[in-house]
């Protein structure tokens, strides 16, 4: 056999192999969600919650319909594209309340999700969305943070601009242009990137309070006070009751008593007539043109999978709180759920 | 301490040996890096358990960075962003039919880089964390200002070679300042209708295949197939003119070069590849006989090989006590942590005594692991250069290709951004600028941005980079003495050259 011949021979053989075990992959499931699926994520970290949450999810909708799902963490405009263009339903999108609030933000390569995709159904709420200080600061409460600038003092907070890490300072400065007419102004946003960035702002003097979670800096709050490290959490944005499905450990060495001291009610921020709270809800988009038997599959396979119970336990093992909707539902809850922060973030412009 | 043994079974050698081996592999084909390996076997940690899914992370890791050396010596193409570097001594060595030896050079600086790290890593690792903290965004700046400076030292010609850096930098601008860095995330520099694909800039690692792998083949098939082998007259057998003899005088390189690593490893947020650059250039200006660096120098091998390999112990430090990871692998590996539902941060090393224990032991045990099979592998490793140039510079592209494409899970403007770069990097060497400053100012500047940006954001005053803190008045320090060190090297060199003219 001359060389060019092995080669083709070769090329052939792998190239039979490809296609026999590509449509046999295939054919494993029925229903019109079939063979390879990739699951893109708002997010590039490998690390972080939406990755985390969304393979717990893939993996059981994988299981369930017998199909082969990958999570992809692709990052926000990379994902949507993605979305875009692929209407045959071989493309989901698992992201988190970011992706409204960055086109409430105004953030490029955000759009209203509610007009351009479909929304699937939400699965799970990560409830660590937390403000700190460093364990030496004066402040004690979130109230003091209110009066401290009520009366004209100025307080740096460390943030990530234009989503999850920016809402619950939107709110907090709305919160004092209420009780304060005029004051919002003294709080002040420190814009950086990465937790760690956040942290080091800390560290350095540079923010009075920063944006966290229970997870990243929950060891952060267990150090020894003359440790510059050591901070303490001053408010979690979550609701109370979803805090009191966290499991009676909590997380780390904090358990959910303690972290129920810094929610509603004992921690209040006000919007008027209801007090501000936020939970990190994630969910699924789909391309507009997909077709809506996968949708119904994708309901009723997650249905059946949160009937089971199994998921229930791997998703509160992670701290993360389950909260299965459908889509119909899902997406009527979270269409309202934009509308109260866009008020918000209006009311602060 | 029982305990701990009680958990190392065969598997756990075994997965930490296999996951060394891909590693290489991995690093070893352009356009794969040790992210990548990492990030698709991070899925395998569910089924095997947190230790065994660390034992084979940490040996995809350790294996990833070695294996970049491979392509780097033998195509001059970086298998890995961070052995960059390596391609400077290491591809004219291979050219001199030195392939060989150069790999063997590199695998033994890798090992000792890996070592150092390691145990600075599991000595000092929460005193560094510490340290590292004080590292504000003036002083990250500087770091990389400092890194920035090895152009001027690094360029044949200075003036060439700056504006080819600035250069490097102007084409990492392009893109957004990103609103995750807090920008405004409007794209610049570029035509409208470029902004779907540029968004984000333009990638690093086909920037960086292309200007040096497209670019060295098409500079290659320029001469046509006459000379047949990528290395000529290469010897076989015997180590390649190898021995141990030629780490002697070379200590004070490797273990500066490993602390280097280390430590740049150890500040999140300053890239992989400044370790290899700042240990490359600090050779360079520190060393008595560095007038060979660059022509194919065992010592540029050295320094670049072992920062590279100590950014895995470095890289580690910040991620496993404060929960910071230092690079973009480790940034990574925080979801095997995760997944498994462990928290890293302050308190994970007094928490978690038996982990910590363990990935020390995977660390170790993987640059053993990296150091037989390469050391050994090396002679068959080599003979890719024996492959006719025909049949081997296709499959190359065509893997520079495949490469590019998934870096970023399917971007086919990547692949377009592999071509043009190997376009450019043709035209530039044609027109005479070059090529090592540019892409170092391509790597470093978007980071340069950043942080010059956030200083002044921070503290309002240009003033605060000469009076932060007693850190910045060192690294200033370090920075004229090496803007210093590359005129008066330049002024020698030229009067050198005259002297020859004139006589």
């Amino acid at each position: 056999m001359s060389m060019p011949s092995i080669y083709k021979t070769l090329g052939t053989s792998v190239l039979m192999a490809g296609m026999a075990f590509g449509s046999a992959a295939a054919l494993a499931a029925d229903g019109p969600l079939r063979g390879n699926v990739r699951v893109v994520i708002g997010s590039t970290s490998t690390g972080g919650d939406t990755y985390q949450n969304s393979s717990i999810v893939a993996d059981a909708l994988a299981e369930h319909l017998d199909i082969n799902m990958k999570v992809d963490a692709v990052g926000a405009s990379s994902a949507f594209r993605f979305l875009d263009r692929d209407p045959r339903g071989n493309t989901l999108m698992i992201f988190h309340d970011q992706s409204y609030l960055g086109y409430l933000y105004g953030v490029e390569g955000y759009e209203n999700i509610f007009e351009k995709y479909t929304i699937g159904p939400t699965v799970a709420i990560n409830p660590g969305n937390a403000y700190l200080v460093p364990k030496d600061s004066p402040y004690q409460t979130l109230d003091d943070v209110i009066e401290a600038v009520g009366n004209g003092e100025e307080v740096r907070v460390a943030i990530q601009p234009g989503g999850v890490s920016e809402i619950g300072f939107s709110a907090l400065k709305n919160a004092i242009a209420i009780e304060h007419p005029g004051m919002e102004e003294n709080l002040v946003a420190v814009n950086t990137g990465s937790q760690a960035d956040k942290n080091q702002q800390l560290f350095d003097d540079q923010a009075d309070m920063i944006n966290g979670t229970v997870q990243a800096n929950e060891q952060y709050t267990r150090l020894p006070e003359d440790d510059q490290k050591a901070m303490r959490f001053l408010w979690l944005t979550a609701r109370n009751s979803t805090i009191e499905q966290a499991p009676e450990d909590g997380l780390g060495q904090t358990t959910r008593e303690q972290l129920l001291q810094y929610v509603e009610p004992n921690v209040n921020v006000t919007m008027g007539d209801d007090n501000f709270t936020f939970d990190k809800e994630f969910f699924f988009l789909y391309n507009k043109d997909m077709d809506q038997a996968i949708v119904n599959q994708i309901d009723q396979a997650l249905a059946e999978i949160y009937a089971e119970g199994e998921i229930q336990e791997t998703q509160k093992n992670a701290f993360f709180i389950p909260n299965f909707k459908p889509s119909d539902e899902a997406a009527d809850y979270l269409e309202s759920k934009m509308s109260v922060y866009e008020d918000i973030i209006t009311n602060i412009q | 301490m029982l305990d701990i043994l009680s958990l190392l079974d065969i598997t756990f050698f075994l997965l930490a040996a296999l996951g060394a081996l891909v590693g290489i592999i991995f690093g070893a084909i352009p356009g794969m890096t040790a992210t990548m390996a990492v990030a698709v076997c991070l899925p395998l940690t569910y089924a095997l358990g947190l230790n065994h899914g660390l034992a084979l992370l940490l040996g995809l890791y350790v294996g990833g960075i070695s294996g970049g050396m491979v392509p780097a010596v033998l195509l001059n193409i970086p298998g890995t962003p961070s052995s960059i570097t390596t391609t400077f001594d290491g591809f004219p060595m291979a050219q001199k039919g030195e392939g060989e030896r150069a790999l063997r050079v590199c695998v033994v600086a890798s090992l000792i880089g890996g070592l150092i790290s390691a145990i600075v890593l599991f000595l000092f690792a929460p005193v560094l964390a510490e340290f590292s903290i004080k590292f504000s965004y003036v002083e990250k700046f500087l770091i990389i200002l400092l890194a920035l400076t090895v152009i001027a030292s690094m360029s044949r010609n200075m003036l060439v070679g700056i504006f080819s850096g600035v250069l490097g930098i102007w084409l990492s601008l392009i893109g957004t300042y990103s609103i995750s860095d807090g920008g405004n995330g409007h794209t610049r520099l570029m035509f409208d209708f470029l902004e779907p694909y540029l968004f984000e800039g333009f990638s690093l690692l086909p920037v960086l295949i292309g200007i040096f792998g497209i670019a060295t083949i098409l500079l290659e098939a320029e001469e046509g197939v006459k000379s047949g082998l990528a290395g000529k007259n290469i010897e076989f057998g015997k180590g390649g003119g190898f021995s141990f003899g030629i780490f002697k005088g070379r200590l004070t390189n490797l273990v500066r070069s490993s602390f280097i690593g280390t430590f740049v490893g150890m500040l999140p947020g300053v890239g992989g590849s400044a370790a290899s650059v700042l240990a490359y250039t600090q050779e360079k200006n520190l060393s008595r006989d560095s007038s060979e660096m660059g022509k194919g120098a065992p010592q540029g091998l050295m320094a670049s090989e072992s920062a590279n390999n100590a950014l895995t112990g470095g890289a580690l430090i910040p991620l496993l006590s404060l929960g910071i990871p230092g690079d973009s692998t480790t940034a990574i590996l925080i979801g095997a942590f995760t997944l498994q539902g462990i928290q890293v941060g302050p308190l994970f090393i007094p928490e978690n005594a038996d982990t910590w224990y363990l990935m020390m032991i995977a660390l170790v045990f993987a640059n053993v692991v990296m150091f037989f099979l390469m050391f050994y592998a090396i002679k068959h490793i080599a003979k890719v250069v024996l492959v006719p140039k025909y049949i081997l510079y296709p499959i190359i592209v065509m893997m520079c290709v495949v490469g590019a494409y998934a870096i970023n899970y399917g971007i086919m403007f990547d692949v377009w951004t592999l071509l043009i770069f190997g376009v450019l990097g043709y035209l530039i060497q044609k027109v005479g600028l070059e090529v090592a400053p540019l892409i170092i100012g391509f790597i470093l500047g978007g980071q340069a941005e950043v942080y010059f940006v956030k200083s002044l954001e921070s503290f309002g005053t240009y003033s605060i980079f000469f009076t932060k803190s007693p850190i910045a008045v060192v690294l200033w320090g370090l920075i004229a003495a090496s803007v210093a060190f590359s005129v008066t090297m330049s002024l020698k060199s030229r009067a050198k050259r005259r002297l020859e003219a004139s006589s």
